[in-house]
């Protein structure tokens, strides 16, 4: 079986991670799509056509706010934070995963073993 | 921010996008810089990694919510770039357009307010007419079938027992034009109902003023002596001044007080009729009419009865009560022993609950049919326009190949191309429909006044209301549609790759070529339809115009006379009077220079009629001698006036008085049907199945046939008598005048004559025998016309289609002829070739609308007058006509496909 070190993200977590990377503190684009893949340590690979589609669909559901800012390097960037509607949707989303993943680990867990 | 206002925002919006955008592929960029890549190197890689920046920004539109509006607005504005860009196109495909959806919608507006709209009042649904509401004036026979007009003492016994209806109102079938005098003033023409105390509440129509008549004032003979106004009315004489409440108005030598204003927009029962006053039924006799003695007669049945259903009541349980207590109610009338033949009647006799809620129309009656088949035909047309716009689309859309490849090529989806061409199809149908409704209301008024010439316009609103504005909404997207979907699939799904390299779409245009012709083919089946129904018409109209009428309707006038303002003794003793005035003015106006003949006439033609069964002394009543006899009340003059001609016999003279023997003229038809085998001079008949007066009056003279109330009508029994033997009100005054009189002066020369003798005889309007027999076939004269306009222009949409089509085809294959023409072919024959492709979509079309044609033009046939369907002068005229018109435009195209130079065409390839 070959391991892959990166993989693509699977459907709709993109918005989930996102959002708990903005919840960190006001935050560019480009920055996201970096932290996102130093915080997988470097095993997501974020699509980046998708960031901003997903970026403007959580800003048009109200979810991130945004404002221009110079940015580290003094150019002015695009940044988006967590609004309140977006802070309770990312807890929620949250714990949905995390009993997801158990969930989904514990079915897992004894298939793997039937299997090997 | 709301999407309204992203919207708005929406330059600031790309440009933020745009900026975000660049921002992240520079600061990709530089880090790569910083971690030792070359620039040029950095950039790629970039670009590889992060993908089309249009995809990218597109997807974040999206992502936006209002794309679509946004797109919209786009496609809008680059719609109109585009039609902008080609004018021609757009000016006829917008033309069209106009006339296609123009004439759809103006047609609509007339089936609209004759056919479909609800009268102004509370719940019209709730409301039943009694019978169809199709007969106006009165009759005093017993019911014996489906009943219509219905008397007062019904409508009170009726009302008292039934339990199915919350209240029922009665008004009278026919609307007086009557002179009314405001405090003294001129007597002017006044529009009166006559109506039942329960008249506005049952309707519930309130008071938009004062009060509307009550109960009260609908109690005994002459206790409401009130009016009501219409808001119209109103307006035009009291400039909407509510001090006009208490004046009085004086009709026919009574005065009635003015009580109340009606609310706006209501005009009575009646559709095409416009009311000005509403005043009780209790005040009929104040009406006075010779022969009208209304209310008390329990036979005398002239009112539409009309119910509010009360709720929860079925109008299937309504009607069963209804006909139950209707032939009680007559049983009741007619007394303890009455003959069997009556019982029999009345056994027979029965009443159709109609839904109420769009009142009476004559209109409706007459024009139903007429107005369908013209929205049939109006439909076909937009049918073939479309077609038309369909094809030019298809010839754009090849022409555009490249500008889709290109917008393609650059990210936009199938989906996005299609609906930026869809966008400018509904430009197209949108512009079209809003320059149609302008057409539309200036354009049924005037059909309107050519279906119903005479000097009275009918007063129906014809103002584009919400049922109009919404046809033409969705005759313009179903219309958009049907020319731009196939266009534009065709354009958004051609590949793309090779339409980039050689830019003219080659590889499609077999299909296109193959699209266009069987649209071309489907144009040239409609044209055929649509011109063998004009065809059929106008040979109709033909047929109608050439009918005999037995009278000639050349050089008379007829002049129609109110006599109400001058106080006449009608209905007493004395009311030979008045016969002695119409005397005087008939021999007045004889002496006129350039007058011929005069005569006073009840009826003179298409006026309606007065008819009922004679019974001849000593003729037994046979199959032939059973039908209705039309009767006519005439001066001395009035034969000569018409042109009716003498067969045996005298005509009435000075010695038929009041005192002498009762006379009467009758015509060849009904001498005929009694007396077939011998002279009906001197033989004495009585009016009725079973006459009052048996033997009453003696025949003088028989007279020939004519046409009386309509041209269509079959030979019907006539029977005249003279005025002096039967005083009535005025009517018809007609005068024959020379050939090459002036007829201005003779109109003149009459007024003044009539004035002379007594100024209180008002002259009502004047009108020509002509008109009045043009007029009678109005509706049919302008079906045919219309048919005929729709038939040239779907022609003329089917050759531009064809002339367009050949002339592309030949442009396209310039090269191909330069080729046979170098090679020898004989210009001819290159004229033949295009001619033969055109000759075959014709051969094509014609087999498939030929048989359309003859399979559907059965449900004409109650429209056309001694005509077949299926008849061939029409039919080969219509196919005849196609043909040559579509040979004419493939023929232009076709000259230009021989006309090409060899070396020229070759050159250009």
């Amino acid at each position: 079986m070959k391991t892959e070190d990166r993989f693509d993200l699977p459907q709709g977590t993109l918005d989930l991670l996102i959002m708990r990377v903005v919840a960190l503190g006001p935050i560019h684009g480009y920055a996201i799509a970096q932290r996102i893949q130093q915080m997988s340590r470097e095993a997501l690979q974020v699509q980046q056509g998708s960031l901003y589609p997903a970026l403007h669909r959580l800003e048009y559901k109200k979810l991130l706010t945004s404002n221009w800012q110079p940015s580290e390097t003094g150019r002015e960037a695009k940044f988006y934070e967590l609004t309140a509607k977006g802070r309770a949707h990312l807890r929620a989303e949250t714990e949905n995963w995390k009993r997801l993943t158990d969930v989904v680990g514990l079915i897992l867990k004894g298939t793997l073993e039937g299997i090997s | 921010m709301s999407w309204l206002q992203r919207l708005f925002a929406r330059r600031r919006m790309e440009r933020d996008l745009d900026k975000e955008i660049r921002f992240h592929v520079e600061s990709q960029v530089a880090d790569k810089v910083r971690s030792g890549i070359s620039e040029i190197e950095a950039r790629r890689l970039t670009r590889l990694e992060f993908g089309g920046t249009e995809q990218i920004k597109e997807d974040c539109r999206e992502s936006r919510g209002t794309l679509w509006f946004e797109s919209l607005v786009q496609d809008v504005r680059y719609g109109l770039r585009q039609l902008r860009k080609s004018p021609g196109f757009a000016f006829i495909a917008i033309l069209s357009l106009t006339l296609g959806i123009g004439a759809n919608t103006a047609i609509f507006t007339l089936l609209n307010a004759i056919l479909l709209r609800p009268l102004p009042v509370q719940n019209p649904s709730e409301l039943l007419l009694f019978g169809d509401g199709q007969a106006q004036g009165s009759t005093s026979s017993i019911p014996d079938g489906s009943t219509r007009l219905f008397s007062y003492s019904l409508f009170h016994d009726f009302r008292q027992k039934d339990t199915s209806f919350s209240g029922i109102a009665a008004v009278d079938s026919s609307q007086f034009a009557t002179k009314a005098s405001i405090g003294g003033a001129a007597y002017q023409t006044t529009h009166v109902d006559l109506v039942s105390g329960s008249y506005f509440s049952v309707l519930g129509v309130p008071a938009f003023l004062g009060r509307t008549i009550g109960e009260s004032d609908d109690g005994a003979d002459g206790a409401g002596p009130v009016a009501v106004a219409s808001y119209s009315w109103f307006q035009r004489q009291f400039n909407g001044d509510p001090s006009a409440l208490g004046k009085t108005i004086r009709i026919q030598s009574h005065d009635y007080t003015l009580v109340g204003v009606a609310r706006p927009g209501f005009y009575g029962y009646t559709v095409d009729q416009s009311t000005d006053l509403w005043i009780p039924l209790s005040m009929e006799k104040a009406f006075s009419r010779p022969g009208w003695n209304g209310l008390g007669d329990k036979f005398f049945q002239s009112l539409y009865l009309i119910g509010r259903l009360k709720p929860g009541v079925t109008a299937t349980q309504a009607s069963a009560e209804t006909n139950l207590l209707f032939k009680q109610i007559l049983r009741s009338y007619l007394g303890s022993q009455p003959p069997q033949k009556h019982l029999d009647d009345i056994a027979h006799a029965s009443i159709q609950l109609n839904p109420g809620g769009r009142g009476v129309s004559y209109l409706r009656y007459a024009f139903s049919v007429p107005l369908e088949i013209l929205m049939a035909i109006v439909a076909l047309v937009l049918l073939i326009a479309c077609a038309n716009i369909a094809n030019m689309l298809l010839a754009r859309g090849v022409a555009r190949t490249r500008e889709v490849a290109v917008r393609m090529a650059l990210g936009a989806s199938h989906r996005r191309i299609v609906l930026q061409l869809l966008t400018e199809s509904l430009l197209l149908a949108f512009l079209g429909a809003a320059a149609g409704v302008a057409l539309a209301w200036k354009a049924s008024v005037v059909l309107l006044s050519m279906a119903t010439p005479g000097p009275d316009p009918v007063p129906l609103n014809l103002t584009p209301d919400m049922a109009v504005l919404g046809f033409t909404l969705g005759a313009a997207l179903v219309t958009a549609l049907l020319f731009g979907m196939l266009p534009a699939f065709r354009a958004a799904g051609l590949e793309f790759t090779p339409a980039l390299k050689d830019g003219r779409g080659s590889s499609s245009s077999t299909t296109r070529g193959a699209l266009a012709r069987s649209l071309i083919v489907g144009q040239i089946a409609l044209s055929v339809v649509l011109l063998v129904v004009a065809g059929l018409f106008v040979r109709s109209l033909i047929n109608l115009s050439d009918v005999e009428t037995g009278f000639d309707k050349h050089n008379v006038l007829v002049f129609s006379l109110d006599s109400s303002t001058a106080n006449l003794p009608h209905g007493t003793p004395e009311e030979i009077r008045s016969v002695q005035l119409q005397e005087q003015i008939e021999d007045r106006v004889q002496n006129l220079p350039g007058v011929k003949a005069d005569g006073f006439a009840f009826f003179t033609f298409n006026q309606g009629a007065w008819t009922d069964e004679v019974l001849f002394l000593g003729i037994p009543r046979t199959q032939s001698n059973g039908g209705e006899v039309s009767f006519n009340i005439t001066g001395k003059g009035y034969f000569t006036t018409m042109g009716i001609q003498l067969v045996a016999g005298r005509l009435f003279n000075a010695q038929d008085t009041q005192m002498s023997n009762k006379v009467a003229v009758i015509n060849e038809t009904m001498a005929r049907r009694f007396f077939p085998n011998g002279s009906a001079i001197g033989r004495r008949f009585g009016i009725g199945e079973t006459p009052d007066h048996p033997g009453e009056k003696e025949v003088i003279g028989v007279v020939k046939d004519a046409k009386y109330s309509s041209l269509t009508e079959g030979t019907l029994m006539a029977a005249y008598f003279p005025c002096t033997q039967n005083p009535g009100f005025y009517g018809n005054f007609a005068v024959r005048y020379a050939p090459g009189a002036n007829r201005q002066e003779i109109v003149s020369r009459t007024r003044r004559a009539i004035a002379e003798i007594n100024s209180n005889i008002l002259v009502n309007n004047v009108g020509s025998l002509e008109e009045q027999v043009d007029g009678s076939i109005a509706t049919q004269s302008l079906v045919a016309r219309l048919s005929s306009f729709f038939g040239i222009i779907a022609v003329f949409l089917g050759c531009i289609g064809i002339y367009g089509v050949l002339s592309y085809s030949v442009a396209r294959r310039t090269s191909e002829f330069g080729v046979r023409l170098a090679l020898g072919a004989r210009s001819h024959m290159l004229l033949w070739m295009i001619l033969r492709e055109c000759i075959l979509l014709l051969a094509l079309g014609l087999a498939i609308g030929v048989p359309v044609a003859l399979s559907s033009t059965r449900i004409l046939k109650s429209l056309l007058y001694e005509l077949s369907p299926l008849d061939p002068t029409a039919i080969s005229i219509a196919i005849a006509a196609v043909s040559v018109m579509t040979i004419a435009a493939a023929w232009l195209p076709a000259r230009r496909a021989t006309k090409i130079d060899p070396m020229q065409a070759l050159r250009t390839e």
